[in-house]
């Protein structure tokens, strides 16, 4: 079995066409000049480029979505860090529990959780779509924060925080001028990893959309479902783009294999 | 920045975790607006009785089956070539396999509709070339589905995959090459046992997104082949029967539990072995 072998090689082949060249696919059609998504494409043209950009509810949505996953991943960091520290070192009993009770966003199926918010919050409580999309999509960012969070906390050598305070700093500053420096770069990856997940989400914040607040992946969805035209493919190479500048960045700063992958 | 009152800190958290997340899902999965426990239950027992629900149950379980069974099969062998090529294009292509998770599944999916649809890729390959007269219905079938959730979990499995067996010193695949064992032997003997924790983590996050995913089973099933998530949402947002979202819930939420400790008790087996 090394890198060779006939089998292995045809399935890494064929795996390799099932993630990509669907995408590839998604390109041509953006240039078309028909106004249909028919394959082989009718001429090249802009034109779809220029009605994506002219067609209102994608650039709303597209504000309200970078908006939202601005806000998200500012206010899961914000919540996240200090439990994350509080769990890493404080002395609390049951940690394993309270770490685990942070985590479980990512095991309950986000559809189940954008329909408890819905009934809930939005019917229930009467809070509006925008506040619960954020309360929905803050907590679940919350399990990145604490992970990465905690992961650089494990790290990090607790006597460099011990001998800031006994060199008498307190712990405000101590945290400020020693802690927060070393957990920059995972907050970075936390942050960016965050930002990805919001932006893209569809599950949960499916049923949590109405007129006032709208998000671009639900907007593109019900677009799709309704017109049979390559607008949607335009938009879908402008995020294309835009996800490829992200890669780029983690690439540049932390390293993508590793904020992405989790590999180092 | 020691001692008991850095346990204040996860107040605020916990608090927004409570409030916006566990209370909100107990209470809908137990006591809905105007609905009471009871209801649920019959609603599932319902569900789990009649041949309508138990085939949407039975397709999503079955194509979340399938999905994880070719993922696996067909991303440890990408995770294995990525952790022993010493090729120079091993970078990239790891960065390939995990770009797509950057990527919204709506795009990546909308993919599936240019290639598969009436006018798609395909149909017009086959019906140009005479091999068909008319364009096969690829859309809205179960193989549809299958791809398009292939594409969006195999990044998945990779990783996965890719984290056990680097972990596994390459030495031991050359003292088992050395002892006799060939290439095919080695690896069924040696790699894939040692990489086996990874393979159950591929397996349970591929049948857990797999089972639960929207934008997939929306776009490439449409109403021909619901799956518990469109069927989920059909019920909240179209005919509101908060019983039965409730009910669906309940069984979304058990399969994806039920997968995760069944994927903790291997874990743990293969730990003790």
């Amino acid at each position: 079995m090394n890198n060779r072998h006939p089998i292995a090689a045809s399935l890494a082949v064929l795996g390799y066409i099932v993630m990509i060249v669907p995408l590839f696919f998604v390109v041509i059609t953006a240039f078309t000049d028909g106004s249909t998504l028919k394959f082989p494409p009718s001429g090249f043209s802009l034109r779809w480029f220029e009605a994506a950009f002219k067609y209102q509810p994608f650039m709303t949505s597209l504000v309200s979505s970078l908006e939202l996953a601005v806000l998200a991943a500012l206010f899961s960091l914000l919540l996240g860090v200090p439990v994350a520290l509080a769990i890493s070192r404080g002395k609390i009993p049951g940690k394993g529990l309270l770490e685990g009770l942070f985590l479980s966003p990512l095991i309950v199926p986000e559809l189940v959780v954008g329909l408890a918010l819905y009934q809930q919050l939005m019917i229930g409580l009467g809070l509006n779509n925008f506040t619960t999309l954020l309360i929905g999509h803050t907590v679940l960012l919350f399990p990145y924060a604490v992970r990465v969070t905690g992961a650089s906390l494990a790290l990090m050598d607790p006597h460099i925080e011990e001998a800031a305070r006994g060199l008498g700093a307190s712990p405000l500053r101590t945290f400020f001028t020693v802690t927060f420096p070393l957990l920059r770069p995972g907050l970075f990856s936390a942050g960016l990893l965050s930002f990805v997940t919001s932006f893209n989400n569809v599950p949960l914040s499916l049923l949590l959309q109405n007129r006032d607040f709208r998000t671009l992946p639900v907007t593109m969805l019900d677009y799709v479902q309704q017109n049979y035209d390559p607008i949607v493919a335009a938009m879908s190479v402008l995020i294309l783009l835009g996800t490829i500048l992200i890669a780029v960045v983690a690439e540049r700063t932390v390293g993508f294999a590793k904020i992405f992958g989790g590999i180092n | 920045m020691r001692g008991n009152r850095i346990v204040f800190l996860i107040v605020p958290g916990l608090i927004v975790l409570l409030g916006g997340f566990l209370i909100p899902a107990v209470v809908m999965l137990v006591s809905p607006p105007r609905t009471e426990f009871g209801d649920i239950l019959a609603r599932l027992g319902t569900m789990l009785t009649n041949s309508y629900d138990l085939a949407i149950i039975g397709r999503t379980v079955v194509l979340g089956l399938i999905v994880m069974i070719i993922s696996v099969v067909i991303g440890f062998p990408i995770a294995y070539m990525l952790a022993r090529s010493t090729s120079r294009w091993v970078g990239m292509l790891l960065a390939l396999a995990i770009f797509p998770l950057l990527l919204s599944n709506v795009v990546r999916t909308f993919g599936w509709l240019v290639v598969l649809g009436k006018e798609g890729a395909i149909g017009q390959l086959l019906t140009s070339l005479h091999i068909v007269d008319e364009a096969p219905q690829l859309l809205y079938t179960p193989l549809a589905i299958v791809l398009g959730l292939l594409q969006l979990f195999l990044p998945l499995a990779i990783i996965s995959c890719y984290s056990a067996v680097a972990q596994v010193n390459p030495a031991l695949d050359e003292a088992a090459r050395g002892l006799g064992a060939n290439r095919t032997q080695t690896f069924w003997t040696v790699v894939v046992p040692l990489s086996w924790p990874g393979i159950v983590v591929a397996c349970t996050l591929v049948f857990a997104g797999s089972v639960t995913a929207y934008t997939t089973p929306y776009l490439l099933g449409g109403s021909r082949q619901r799956m518990l998530s469109t069927q989920l949402y059909n019920y909240a947002n179209g005919t509101i029967d908060w019983a039965a979202a409730s009910a669906t819930a309940i069984i979304m939420t058990v399969l994806v539990f039920g997968v995760s400790a069944i994927s903790t008790l291997m874990g743990r087996k293969a730990r003790t072995s």
